[in-house]
């Protein structure tokens, strides 16, 4: 017996967060782009005015990130709980959330996981996140702000290994955080209908679908804090 | 007609002995001059000579009575004034160029350039060409001037010559020094290294053996990363920047120069040739070729030179391009099999 309700899965500061977050980044993918490869790229016009965009654009994002770590660190003080993978996410988790993506989804079975505001992402997402929000992004950030400031930062650049080194390395991760855009947008179309997670991330609120059998997720985790 | 020929022959003796006396003259005259002129105690500052530094200067290979044409044996004992060759007599089309331009009203050809100590622009560096700007041209009015369009204004002002955008030449060369820490310095105290700096490297070997191992007057993409990777020159570091191809007195700034585009767009295309300038005794600089694109390696080559979009590396981008492309496997891999088991999500 199924029922649906309604949750409040994604509060207001993390939603602003996620949207500043998602257009810096495509505006970041565009004029990085340009400054790349400006011979072949001119959407921004001049190349000073890509310059100037990705810098600002870049400084927003990082703001942003700032704002987004606080909120879960301080404030709602739910980010390890969110983000780092529990050892039953390893063991267990891991496997049954890929199954679920490669095989079962196509025979049409229900989702292991079910979000909830305590435990939103799926082991697969937390982890994909943690490398993302932890080791991704504070790195871009990092050389990024080292590479608008060249001349007075010099010495740490030629201690970390030259400017090449953090231009390349910027690069790349910007790679990789391009790769994720893809990806990430075309798993939040894997809701019960395409559009159900886009919703959520504007509104805030997601439709439920409670059974009261419950998923083995559900009755992994309970039986984990018996346990403990 | 015998008589003509042997006027002929005559005459062309005397002219070659004239034109070869006074060849021998100078060089003794400058071997004289330099006497007292290179003792502060005899002639004072004024009118002090930089011997080691003249010598290696074009100047000095015409002599010093070619310009100052006025000085006798006597001299300074006669008391006669010494005469100077105005620049122009030689340097006629750079001088039409510069009495052109705002700055004639204000500096004269010796405000900026030392005749005893003028080098060709191949044997010079970025901070001694800027030391003449800055002479009028404060620094930190020049950064404040600048940032006001320019992106990352302090950056380019203390890497390039001032005379790389403030010129007719429309190219430019790329143009490497050794660049190392000052230790009085808690941060960005990067000069380029002299002469006695590097020779602390060397020992009694010559400098250019730091980079140029094999010592054939050419620097090869392995000896800049053998160089760079060496942890015995930790201190020590490539800086690069852009000369224009050829000297110009005109200042003109080309409408390029504005738009970032005459550097940063250019492409890897135009950063394939450049030069290793080295610090010789004099003070001067003697420029060796680099292997052509060692600039647009990865990491090693110039690790520290790095211009957005002209020196990106190649494999970079692909291995770039590879990892973007990774991102669509999902959504078409997935996207594909999602299509086509739909049905078995209709409940």
């Amino acid at each position: 017996m199924a029922e649906k309700k309604k949750i409040y899965l994604q509060p207001t500061p993390v939603r602003i967060w996620h949207w500043i977050n998602a257009f810096g980044i495509i505006t970041l993918t565009v004029s990085g782009a340009q400054i790349r490869f400006p011979e072949y790229i001119t959407f921004l016009g001049s190349y000073k005015s890509a310059i100037y965009l990705h810098n600002t654009a870049g400084f927003v994002v990082a703001i942003s990130f700032s704002l987004w770590f606080f909120y879960y660190m301080f404030v709602s003080r739910t980010m390890a709980n969110l983000y780092v993978p529990k050892a039953a996410d390893l063991k267990t988790g891991l496997v049954r959330q890929a199954k679920f993506y490669f095989l079962t989804y196509f025979l049409g079975w229900e989702n292991p996981h079910h979000p909830t505001p305590e435990n939103k992402f799926n082991p697969m997402q937390k982890s994909v996140y943690l490398g993302v929000m932890f080791v991704m992004m504070p790195l871009v950030s990092l050389s990024g702000i080292f590479l608008t400031n060249v001349d007075p930062l010099r010495e740490l650049i030629v201690m970390v290994g030259g400017l090449k080194l953090l231009a390349g390395l910027h690069f790349l991760l910007a790679c990789c955080l391009i790769a994720f855009i893809p990806t990430h947008v075309y798993l939040a179309t894997l809701g019960h209908t395409p559009m159900e997670h886009i919703k959520t991330m504007w509104s805030g609120w997601e439709d439920e679908e409670t059974e009261e059998a419950g998923t083995q997720e559900n009755k992994d985790e309970l039986a984990s804090r018996r346990a403990a | 007609m015998k008589t003509e020929w042997t006027l002929k022959i005559l005459w062309g003796s005397l002219l070659l002995a004239g034109l070869a006396f006074p060849l021998v003259a100078s060089a003794m005259e400058m071997e004289d001059c330099l006497g007292c002129h290179s003792e502060i105690d005899v002639v004072g500052e004024a009118l002090l000579v930089d011997a080691v530094k003249f010598e290696h200067t074009v100047h000095a290979e015409l002599g010093c009575a070619t310009c100052h044409s006025s000085v006798t044996d006597e001299h300074p004992d006669d008391g006669a004034a010494v005469s100077r060759a105005d620049c122009l007599d030689c340097h006629q089309e750079v001088g039409d160029q510069y009495m052109q331009t705002a700055h004639a009203e204000n500096a004269t050809c010796g405000d900026c350039h030392d005749p005893h100590q003028a080098h060709g622009l191949d044997a010079v560096s970025a901070s001694d060409m800027n030391e003449q700007c800055s002479q009028c041209h404060e620094n930190a009015a020049v950064v404040e001037q600048h940032s006001e369009w320019l992106p990352q204004a302090s950056l380019h002002i203390a890497k390039l010559p001032c005379i790389t955008c403030h010129t007719s030449s429309e190219e430019y060369k790329i143009v490497l020094h050794i660049s190392q820490k000052q230790e009085d310095r808690a941060l960005s105290g990067y000069e380029i290294s002299k002469y006695e700096d590097l020779k602390v490297y060397s020992g009694a070997k010559e400098i250019k053996g730091l980079i140029d191992i094999n010592k054939d007057n050419f620097i090869s993409l392995a000896e800049l990363r053998t160089f760079n990777l060496n942890p015995a020159y930790k201190a020590l570091h490539l800086d690069g920047t852009l000369f224009p191809s050829e000297a110009s007195h005109d200042l003109t700034t080309l409408d390029n120069r504005y738009d970032c585009s005459f550097c940063h767009a250019s492409g890897p295309g135009s950063m394939q040739t450049s030069f290793l300038a080295l610090p010789t005794p004099d003070g001067s600089f003697a420029r060796i070729d680099v292997e052509e694109g060692a600039v647009l390696d990865a990491l090693y080559g110039t690790p520290n030179f790095y211009m957005t979009g002209s020196t990106r590396s190649a494999s970079l981008n692909i291995i770039g391009f590879i990892i973007i492309c990774c991102g669509f496997i999902m959504p078409i891999g997935h996207g594909t099999l999602r299509f086509l088991t739909r049905k078995n999500r209709k409940h």
